[in-house]
């Protein structure tokens, strides 16, 4: 079994409109292309995801807004800082490097 | 419905100018009057999505000097879903990323989010226009609405 399975992820950006919908639609790619079903998937404006994040497995967002979340990994969360959030590529990358992809 | 850039050209919701001198502030503002013109977006609607940059930095500018400049759904002045499509000749300066590096856009999809499946559909056109560098770069070149019409057809996206 995939290590992502059932997994909840969440994606985050300034406004919950833009970027972080972008980051979504190609995580989705990435699982799908990895055969992942994760237990949940969303995307939501920062400040709502500061606090939501602890309720997630793995959560995305923009390098920009890392320090957000500083702390986050003390409740499991892993977080994925992305420089292009729209590149499933970059998404990809940085899970095997997280070791959460094989 | 037609595609995303269609549509752009059918609402006339593009404008192009030539940059010099222009702030990213002042570009916002240009790239957001044509949803202005037709009652898509009030006057006002660009300053939040300046407030926006100023406080987060300038994370809506992407790769191949492409800016998204927009705020939440369903913002305060924001009547419709729409994007304001706008090609500077020049690049305009966002300043500097967390990393120090430079961002530059010449090519601008300026977005109101008030209908969420409009709004989803837009995204997802809109991401896959931006990683389709041909487009984007026959797009940056265009100075009239039949270029970007032109510029779809030559360089059509997958999906």
């Amino acid at each position: 079994m995939a290590k992502l399975d059932g997994k909840k992820l969440l994606a985050c950006c300034a406004n919950g409109a833009g970027s972080s919908l972008m980051m979504e639609n190609a995580i989705k790619k990435v699982m799908k292309r990895n055969g992942i079903t994760p237990a949940e998937l969303r995307h939501c404006p920062v400040s709502e995801g500061k606090t939501a994040a602890r309720n997630y497995d793995v959560v995305f967002c923009a390098r920009t807004f890392v320090k957000t979340f500083e702390g986050i990994e003390k409740n499991g969360t892993v977080l994925i800082p992305l420089k292009n959030v729209m590149s499933d590529k970059e998404i990809e990358a940085a899970l095997k490097e997280a070791g959460l992809l094989d | 419905m037609g595609t995303v850039l269609q549509d752009i050209v059918e609402r006339k919701h593009y404008s192009f100018i030539d940059g010099e001198g222009v702030t990213w502030q002042e570009a916002v503002r240009l790239s957001a009057l044509p949803l202005v013109a037709d009652g898509t977006v009030d006057e006002d609607y660009y300053k939040q999505i300046v407030a926006c940059i100023e406080k987060y930095g300038p994370y809506v500018v992407f790769e191949h000097n492409i800016a998204m400049p927009h705020t939440q759904e369903n913002a305060e002045g924001a009547h419709r879903t729409g994007i304001g499509f706008m090609v500077s000749k020049k690049l305009i300066d966002f300043g500097e990323d967390e990393d120090g590096e430079k961002k530059e856009a010449n090519v601008f999809f300026t977005l109101s989010a008030v209908n969420p499946e409009e709004h989803l559909a837009n995204i997802a056109q809109l991401t896959e226009i931006f990683m389709n560098d041909d487009l984007i770069d026959a797009l940056a070149a265009a100075e009239t609405p039949e270029d970007i019409l032109k510029a779809e057809r030559d360089f059509p996206c997958e999906e």
